[in-house]
């Protein structure tokens, strides 16, 4: 009783609203188990029987390595960045980050034209060189190029956390380790690792649930994954239930995932007893330790930056006659109003959750904000046929409705718009603006919501005249990191976009199926760009805020 | 003499002043002193140059005939033998007390480690928080752990940075009687830091004070 009573009293827009956004996320989620209670199809058999174990194995082959991989490199790039200085360290610490710029699938089309037969590396050696390679040494489409790829374009995310978390130790934690007498190599496995645990663990979980989110890498390379799986049974042979059923799978997948996560994480928090007193003095590297630094640092930086840069804006240079035409512009403004439509709906239920949450501070609004972030651990092709089912079921409940309005409507209406579609990306990026909106909100404070309560306004009132100005920052980097999301989506487009609707990312995945890679030049150019001035955006503001 | 600093001299990068000017100063071996002065005054920087966490622009370090450092010489910190108490005490936060302490002593074998960690154990009275994690301790008793854990080596010198800066004031009376204690049982070189001439008085043997670089006086009075 009392718990409904503590909720009552928080019934207003703010917890009506949130109550909608979180059942539309549920409900798109449980449509999919469902599946797993209702007698399988004969294509079912054949899949458990030989197809899944395949499935299983290369999910699993590429999370492992990619993973294994990311940490490494990106732990290692961290720790130079984080502790020495080195030609050029100032420019990389930034450059690390740029990858993020470039979807896995841009990043897997890039380095195929570049190392196949036509290519510019084979080509180059045959034409200049003399030398006739045997091309299976270039071939890069099966797992261990996958790996390569993921790996290249994924680093970020471990880099930036691990660095971040790097740079807010305590100096003084690393002069005690040297004056006890280790040397930095030892200080790195004894000390900065093992406090680093949680975020290393936090940077790989995301790559590995961004692994398990590609169908465009995945696809293109002849890998047969769960994605590729779930667009098959649907696409190929017209059979939702064992698409349900894969996608049901995978999910599981994901929450084993989730759940190690949090047991690996540990529950120990090491921070009480270290102050930040003093920050990190970098440690200048001389002589050939300097050099080597340097290298690696480029070496990281040509082959998942600059190399896939140049190549494109080469492709570009050679196609955009080609490209250029009327319909590319219907592309671009087919992304761009998509994905600000999408991005517009993020933010404004991300504040409503978030505003929710820190007013009520229940049991209930919690749980809410957790739901909300769930769907970003979600893989696009699981989201999907979630809201695939669930449209089609309101399409059928409301057939009623659409024989009122139009007594020639079809059975399907929602279920052919791009409503279906911006839904969709709503739950897969509504945990990136509200990640945003909240830690402002956390930024904020209560005082001045409290404060403005007593001088006698109301919630809604003191929201419109404190808080949302006091926001604004949060929300404009919520809505940016969002809007690049939806602009570079690829597996919930495919699916679920209405017939002949093409954004940027897909016109990219076509050309590219089309053995047409320098005709992806520029749509890809363009979906980096937005991300670069992204990424430049919020780093300028984060440095604002750091002083 | 068991510390000889002559003519130490410290400049930051980026700065055309000072902070530090032909320090001379010298220390006999087993001697408690206190160095007092307003913050900016730059002592920390000078314990951070004895340790070789700085590097000084000018000047010459020898403990106990060996060169930390002068013009050609210059021993990284790990090279140096020297303990370190940090303001923040710098425990590993995810070690416990015992493995603090062995931190500094992997190059004793395993027998005379654990002989070493109970006799720092026993002089810092913590011995039944051995196991216990840092977060798990007051201010008072981190700070003793960080005591051990910088003694546990047998350094050649001790040095402490604000060692009464992280404590309530009701407790600073019987810590500072404590670490007295503590120091004068080890029977180690000593320097600390402070801008408290009552710390100073207390512990020392011997205060040392120095003066901001604006003022033209002379840099070391003894008191």
């Amino acid at each position: 009783m009392r718990f409904i009573k503590v909720n009552l009293r928080f019934l207003n827009v703010w917890s009506i609203f949130s109550f909608l956004f979180v059942l539309g996320i549920i409900f798109s989620n449980l449509l999919v188990f469902t599946s797993l209670f209702q007698a399988p199809s004969e294509n079912w058999e054949h899949i458990k029987e030989y197809l899944l174990a395949d499935y299983i194995k290369n999910t699993l082959l590429l999370i492992t390595f990619t993973g294994t991989f990311t940490f490494l490199i990106g732990t290692s790039l961290a720790w130079l960045i984080s502790f020495y200085d080195f030609p050029l360290r100032n420019f990389y610490k930034l450059a690390f980050i740029l990858p993020l710029a470039i979807p896995t699938y841009i990043g897997a089309y890039t380095y195929t034209g570049l190392l196949n037969y036509t290519g510019i590396v084979q080509s180059s050696l045959r034409n200049y060189l003399n030398y006739q390679v045997n091309p299976k040494l270039f071939d890069i489409m099966n797992i261990g190029g996958a790996v390569f790829i993921f790996t290249l374009f994924l680093l970020p995310y471990v880099y930036t956390i691990v660095s971040s978390f790097f740079q807010n130790q305590s100096s003084s934690l690393i002069e005690t380790a040297r004056l006890l007498g280790r040397k930095p190599l030892n200080i790195l496995l004894t000390i900065l690792l093992p406090l680093a645990r949680p975020a290393i663990i936090g940077g790989v979980s995301l790559v590995v649930l961004e692994v398990l989110n590609d169908y465009g890498v995945v696809k293109y390379f002849g890998i047969t994954t769960f994605s590729t799986a779930i667009f098959k049974s649907w696409f190929g042979m017209g059979d939702i239930d064992s698409a349900i059923r894969l996608a049901a799978s995978l999910l599981i997948i994901v929450f084993f995932i989730l759940t190690l996560e949090k047991m690996v994480r540990g529950r120990k928090r090491f921070d009480s007893s270290t102050s930040k007193l003093r920050p990190i003095t970098l440690q200048k590297l001389s002589g050939y330790k300097a050099l080597l630094a340097f290298t690696y640092s480029f070496l990281i930086f040509s082959l998942s930056f600059l190399i896939p840069i140049l190549q494109l804006l080469y492709w570009s240079l050679i196609t955009y006659n080609n490209v250029l035409n009327n319909k590319f512009w219907q592309l671009l403004v087919n992304s761009i109003s998509v994905a600000l439509v999408a991005t517009c709906t993020i933010v404004f239920a991300s504040v409503i959750v978030a505003n929710f949450q820190r007013i009520s501070g229940t049991k209930l609004s919690k749980a809410y904000a957790k739901i909300t972030t769930f769907g970003y651990s979600i893989p696009g092709a699981v989201i999907a046929i979630g809201v695939m089912v669930l449209f089609i079921s309101l399409d059928r409940k409301l057939f009623w409705f659409y024989n009122i309005v139009n007594p020639e409507s079809a059975e399907l209406v929602l279920s052919m718009s791009l409503a279906m579609l911006i839904f969709a990306y709503v739950i897969r990026f509504l945990a990136i603006g509200f990640n945003s909106v909240q830690t402002g909100f956390e930024k904020i404070g209560k005082k001045f919501f409290e404060a403005s309560r007593t001088l006698g306004m109301t919630t809604t009132k003191t929201f419109f005249k404190i808080d949302l100005p006091m926001l604004k920052p949060a929300l404009v980097g919520g809505f940016v990191l969002a809007f690049v999301d939806v602009l570079k989506e690829l597996p919930l487009t495919l699916i679920l976009r209405p017939f002949n609707f093409d954004t940027l990312a897909t016109k990219v995945y076509q050309y590219a199926s089309d053995e047409m890679i320098p005709e992806a030049g520029v749509p890809s150019l363009i979906i980096i760009v937005v991300s670069l001035i992204s990424i430049f955006l919020l780093n300028k503001m984060i440095m604002k805020e750091e002083g | 003499m068991y510390v000889q600093i002559r003519d130490l001299t410290f400049r930051y990068k980026n700065s055309d002043e000072d902070i530090l000017k032909n320090l001379n100063l010298d220390i006999m071996q087993g001697e408690v002193i206190s160095v007092l002065g307003q913050s900016g005054s730059g002592k920390s920087t000078l314990l951070r140059m004895i340790a070789g966490l700085e590097k000084p622009s000018k000047g010459t370090i020898i403990i106990d005939n060996k060169i930390m450092v002068d013009r050609d010489t210059f021993l990284f910190p790990e090279e140096r033998g020297v303990g370190m108490v940090f303001q923040d005490y710098a425990l590993f936060p995810h070690l416990n007390v015992e493995k603090n302490i062995r931190y500094g002593l992997h190059s004793f074998s395993k027998k005379e480690q654990s002989k070493r960690l109970q006799e720092v154990l026993e002089l810092v009275n913590l011995t039944e928080f051995a196991k216990r994690y840092p977060h798990e301790l007051s201010g008072g008793q981190q700070q003793r752990v960080a005591l051990a854990r910088a003694l546990a080596p047998k350094p050649s010198v001790l040095l402490l940075d604000e060692p009464f800066s992280n404590l309530d004031a009701d407790l600073k009376g019987r810590i500072r009687i404590e670490l007295g204690r503590i120091i004068r049982q080890s029977g180690i070189t000593s320097i600390f830091v402070t801008h408290d001439q009552e710390d100073s008085r207390a512990i020392a043997d011997r205060v040392v004070f120095l003066e901001s670089q604006n003022h033209k006086s002379p840099l070391i009075k003894s008191l």
